[in-house]
């Protein structure tokens, strides 16, 4: 406030767009803009209402293509020059709405601190993708400066605290209790909550498995905080919220989400999707013991059996292995299916196969991808003598790298393949293999 | 009145008051059955009753040649009646026969008497035989049931011709010369019988008679032969809707949806149940059956028949049902797995004599398990997901909608600018082979002029499938959507290129109260040719034999637009199949069955296409992107796809564009 003989009020503006500058993001401004001044023009463009408009410039920060400035009018353009020879020009904060509303939620907010993950276990085995998120945790952690945690439910499972300790995390929350053994709903997300809302972290981060995907939506749920699933980018903006980036609306957008006024700010990722760290062998850290009051009675779900179906061969699940090496129609015969298992053992990887060659007897229905199948999402997809109709691309379409091999050059496959050969499969798949096997034998004598 | 009309009167008065409270006990059930609204239209249903069971044009089919032997028991029958009333009454008052009528009226009645009683006893004969000696698969021939009505008729009709030539031969019948059989009888076995001995056969004849009748008359409610009091009210309160769209569900809470048990289902739906005649015809049309699949429409009716049975005397009481409609296998349960077998051809209903609606039950029973039990196949999970999240079955994004258009200067429907919008549906926008197709009619309409847009990345799925596996609620949510899109951009005109997205929108659409004239491409198209708006030079695809959609003919009657325009594209009319228009066979994909594993049985589209192959053609030409991936799939099976290709009328058309 100005030290004026009148009160003489600061201009603050109206928002105006910059032609020629907008992106047509979709419209960030007229989301943000708590007046409602904006609207979308048909080329997606910003309208604004100047006498809706009271100058707080939000949608000038939300604007990932600083296409927005402020005008002023002559009139006000002149009250701002006098206003600078007068007094010595602070910068004027925004004008908040409900100041003290936004003031309280902010004191809030800051009692929370800390990166925490959520180590997911198996009968005492650690799922990867917990070992993945602390990986990224440790890059949050940073950028907050706080400290990476992570926090394990199960019976008997302190191992995987000290696991915790190896891939980067300082402390680590254990909940051990029979009743964690195997995974429920109701025990494990009562008993987070519980940590969570005494221990208070700002972020929480779980794998998006189909045991997290349950598990963390029952927690946010509980919280009343946001949860974005399945994110494919982590994070920290200069006002230390968490920015969470996740495919929209098909994989035609890609959208960032903030979780301003509750906390935990919650995250899940698929597995695969953030890099491994390194173990550093040795490191340790605090483990905190929460014994967290459980009765069985107050559970709905019992658990009566548990039915094992991994079969024998290897019990590989395609839809969890990273490289599938899958054959189609033109594979002619089972007995073919021995060159595309050569390739899979060459990259550690399994054998898959479209509808028509489960029916054909070549292969079991567990290695079926496709729409009746199962749907996969592996690093490397090679798609041999597949002709990509779509009831099968359903089932692979996401993966990361596809490589097809087909004869016909117009087959649809090729549309959706990130690398496409055209030639006979029975020359070009034994090729590949036999190249990498050199390739793997150089490196060694590199060595 | 004699003692014996004393007698008979008493048992014709237990006979009577048994059979109508056995009636009264099996009809009350109906009342357990939801409302139903099937008023209106009385000439339409009255010229119905005429034709079909009158006229007999139920049983007389060309493909069913054994009922014209049905056709004739059923108009001696309708004689009878008028013998058999007379009987009945004379058994208590003697004076109240025939023979008292005015001499000319009398003779032509007794000898048309005994003319229908022999038809109808050689009709009997030719029916044991066949039920002994050639019987069809799809039938329970030897059934118990089917013996003692035939017994029975036999025996009545023996019983006249004992009756009537014993009297003939104790001189007491005038008519004697105009009964020509009974007349034979006579004179062949009697002649040297004494009178006190053809009195006793009279006497003994007439009280067989009598007695077989009146229990024969009691059996009817407890057999198939029950089809003889429901046939006629069934057929007259037939469904004239012209659609076999199922209705509408009120999703509020406290409502159950779909029928999960016997009394979810409309009084109309237990009345095609008491009305089966079990001919059998709808087990010998369905491609499941006919497949080795369990699903037998004809069981299903029944099971829903004994369900009835079972449960109706408890629910009436407000007892709950002690048998349940959908359960494991049992008579009166129907199996879940049964329930998805269907691909809702329509051929059931299509061929039923009595317009019993039998795939609308197995819809009404996937509602149940869809929307109530959440209960369905593992392979829908993620085609429900994909059409709630994406509005299509394969979760692709929508915006790649119109990419089958790039490189084509393809037009967006404008608001009051274009006249048809071409609804291309999710096939004709994603599936490779099936984009080809969208393609070709794209070059069709241009080559003709019209006026047409598409909707591209705004266009959403019809929700066909999603309503025939029972999904209504996400149904109800898109038809609404898509009437409110079509609406706010004014369209009113729709070219489809599928059938099932053509049903859809014309039919389903119309319950939500817009009124849309869509049109599919084979009749727009062949309507082009017939305005003379597409010049055509004739190609040689070879011998090209043309498959019926299912959604095109039997829903809807196309069966001409798609063979006119093969002759006008290509100078010849189409080889037919012998499984054609009408009682074409089904590809399989229908029915939500396109998004499904058949595990039993035989491939529906392997039988479809070894049928075709049988016939040894050089296209196979077919109007559905469904009908196009069965066959190409079918032929890859059979490894005919080099030898044989499989065209869309419209490419077919557009391969003849000058």
């Amino acid at each position: 406030m100005a030290e004026e003989k009148k009160k003489t009020k600061k201009p603050l503006g109206h928002a105006r767009l910059i032609v020629g500058k907008c992106i047509a993001c979709g419209g960030r401004c007229e989301a943000e803009c708590p007046k409602g001044a904006v609207t979308l023009n048909e080329k997606g463009e910003p309208v604004i209402d100047f006498d809706k408009c009271i100058g707080c410039r939000r949608c000038l920060k939300v604007c990932p293509a600083s296409a927005l400035e402020m005008y002023f009018t002559p009139e006000e353009q002149k009250i701002l020059d006098e206003l600078a020879k007068t007094a010595p020009q602070t910068t004027a904060p925004a004008p908040e709405e409900d100041d003290g509303q936004a003031a309280s939620i902010k004191a809030q907010l800051a009692q929370y601190k800390g990166v925490w993950v959520f180590v997911e276990q198996t009968e005492g085995k650690a799922e990867e993708v917990s070992w993945e998120l602390l990986g990224k945790g440790a890059e949050l952690a940073k950028a907050l400066n706080v400290e990476l945690c992570t926090f394990v439910l199960g019976d008997n499972v302190e191992d995987l605290c000290k696991e915790s300790f190896i891939y980067g995390a300082v402390k680590s929350y254990l909940v051990d209790d029979p009743l964690l053994k195997h995974y429920r709903t109701e025990p494990y997300y009562k008993a987070i909550c519980q940590l969570i809302n005494k221990y208070k972290p700002e972020v929480v981060l779980m794998g998006a498995t189909p045991l997290g995907r349950d598990l963390a939506g029952a927690v946010a749920t509980d919280l009343a905080t946001g949860l974005t699933a399945d994110c494919t980018g982590l994070t920290i903006d200069e006002n230390r919220l968490l920015l969470q980036t996740r495919p929209a609306f098909g994989g035609n957008i890609m959208a960032t989400i903030r979780t301003e006024e509750n906390r935990p700010q919650m995250a899940s990722v698929r597995p695969h999707v953030m890099p491994m760290p390194k173990r550093q062998e040795g490191a340790t850290g605090e483990i905190i013991r929460e014994k967290i009051a459980l009765n069985e009675n107050d559970f709905m779900v019992k658990i009566l059996e548990i039915i094992d179906d991994r079969k024998g061969d290897g019990g590989i699940d395609i839809a969890g292995a990273e490289v599938l090496v899958a054959g189609g129609r033109g594979m002619l015969s089972k007995d073919n299916f021995k060159i595309l298992q050569d390739l899979a053992d060459e990259l550690g990887g399994t054998i898959a196969a479209s509808r028509a060659c489960v029916e054909a007897g070549w292969v079991g229905v567990e290695k079926q991808v496709g729409q009746t199948g199962k749907t996969v999402r592996p690093k490397i997809y090679f798609a041999c003598g597949i002709s990509g109709a779509i009831q099968h691309t359903v089932g692979m379409q996401d993966s990361e790298l596809i490589i097809a091999i087909n004869r016909d050059p117009a087959a649809p496959i090729f549309e959706v393949a990130t690398y496409g050969i055209v030639g006979d499969l029975f020359k070009v798949v034994p090729a590949i293999t036999a190249r990498i096997k050199e390739l793997r034998a150089q490196r060694r004598e590199k060595k | 009145m004699e003692i014996s009309n004393w007698i008979f009167l008493v048992i014709l008065g237990i006979a009577l008051i048994t059979f109508f409270w056995t009636c009264r006990q099996k009809f009350r059930l109906l009342a357990l059955g939801k409302p139903e609204d099937r008023s209106g239209s009385i000439g339409k249903r009255i010229w119905s009753v005429v034709i079909y069971p009158l006229l007999q044009r139920c049983a007389v089919n060309p493909f069913y040649k054994f009922g014209l032997n049905h056709a004739l028991l059923f108009w001696c029958f309708m004689v009878l009646l008028l013998a058999n009333g007379e009987f009945l009454i004379a058994g208590v008052i003697p004076a109240a026969t025939y023979a008292n009528l005015p001499a000319g009226l009398y003779f032509v009645l007794a000898c048309a008497f005994d003319i229908v009683s022999i038809l109808a006893l050689l009709a009997v004969i030719l029916a044991v035989c066949r039920r002994l000696f050639f019987p069809p698969k799809y039938i329970q021939a030897r059934s118990q049931d089917a013996f003692i009505i035939l017994s029975m008729i036999a025996a009545l009709m023996l019983a006249f011709f004992f009756t009537h030539s014993a009297e003939i031969a104790l001189g007491e019948v005038t008519a004697a010369k105009y009964m020509f059989v009974s007349n034979w009888m006579a004179n062949t076995f009697w002649t040297n019988t004494a009178d006190a001995t053809l009195e006793t056969v009279a006497t003994v004849a007439w009280w067989v008679h009598a007695i077989v009748l009146l229990s024969f008359l009691n059996y009817l409610p407890y057999s198939k032969h029950m089809h003889i009091l429901t046939s006629i009210p069934n057929v007259y309160l037939r469904n004239l809707t012209g659609s076999t769209a199922p209705k509408r569900e009120e999703f509020k809470k406290g409502n159950t949806f779909g029928a999960g048990q016997v009394n979810d289902l409309t009084w109309k739906n237990l009345l095609d149940a008491f009305s089966c005649t079990e001919c059998g015809r709808c087990t010998d049309n369905c491609p499941a059956t006919k497949t080795g699949k369990p699903l037998n429409p004809r069981l299903v009716i029944h099971d829903i028949k004994v369900n009835l049975l079972k449960n109706g005397p408890g629910l009436v009481n407000g007892k709950p049902s002690v048998l349940p409609l959908i359960g494991a296998k049992k008579e009166g349960s129907i199996e879940e797995d049964v329930i998805w077998d269907c691909t809702t051809c329509g051929a059931c209903v299509a061929v039923c004599p009595v317009f019993i609606e039998q795939f609308p039950r197995i819809i009404d029973m996937r509602r149940h398990l869809v929307e109530t039990k959440a209960e369905f196949p593992e392979e829908l999970l993620s085609f429900f997901e994909n059409m709630e999240q994406r509005s299509n079955p394969w979760g692709i994004t929508p915006g790649d909608r119109a990419k089958w258009a790039t490189g084509l200067d393809v037009k967006t429907f404008e608001p009051g600018k274009t006249e048809y919008l071409l609804y291309v549906g999710c096939f004709g926008s994603y599936d490779a082979r099936a984009k080809q197709v969208t393609v070709a009619i794209a070059k069709v309409l241009d080559a003709a002029g019209v006026s047409w847009g598409i909707l591209g990345k705004d266009e959403k799925c019809c929700g066909d499938s999603l309503r025939r596996l029972g999904n209504e609620y996400v149904f109800e949510q898109m038809a609404k959507e898509n009437i409110k899109m079509f609406q706010s951009k004014g369209v009113t005109k729709i070219i489809t290129e599928c059938p099932h997205c053509f049903t859809a929108l014309k039919d389903d659409y119309a319950q939500f109260g817009v009124k849309l004239e869509v049109i599919h491409h084979t009749e727009f198209i062949n309507n082009l040719i017939k305005q003379g708006k597409l010049k055509l030079h004739q190609t040689d695809l070879g011998k090209l034999l043309f498959h019926d959609s299912c959604y095109l003919g039997r829903y809807n009657d196309i069966y001409e637009a798609p063979r006119q325009t093969v002759k006008a594209a290509t100078g010849s009319a189409p080889a037919e199949f012998e499984r054609n228009q009408e009682r074409g066979f089904c590809c399989g994909a229908g029915g939500g069955r396109m998004w499904l594993e058949e595990s039993r049985g035989t491939r529906i589209n392997i039988a479809r296409t070894e049928e075709a192959l049988a016939q040894s053609p050089k296209t196979i030409c077919v109007s559905c992107p469904y009908c196009m991936t069965m066959f190409e799939d079918g032929l890859k099976d059979k490894n005919a796809d080099k030898d044989v290709q499989v065209l869309d009328i419209a490419e077919v058309v557009a391969k003849a564009l000058k």
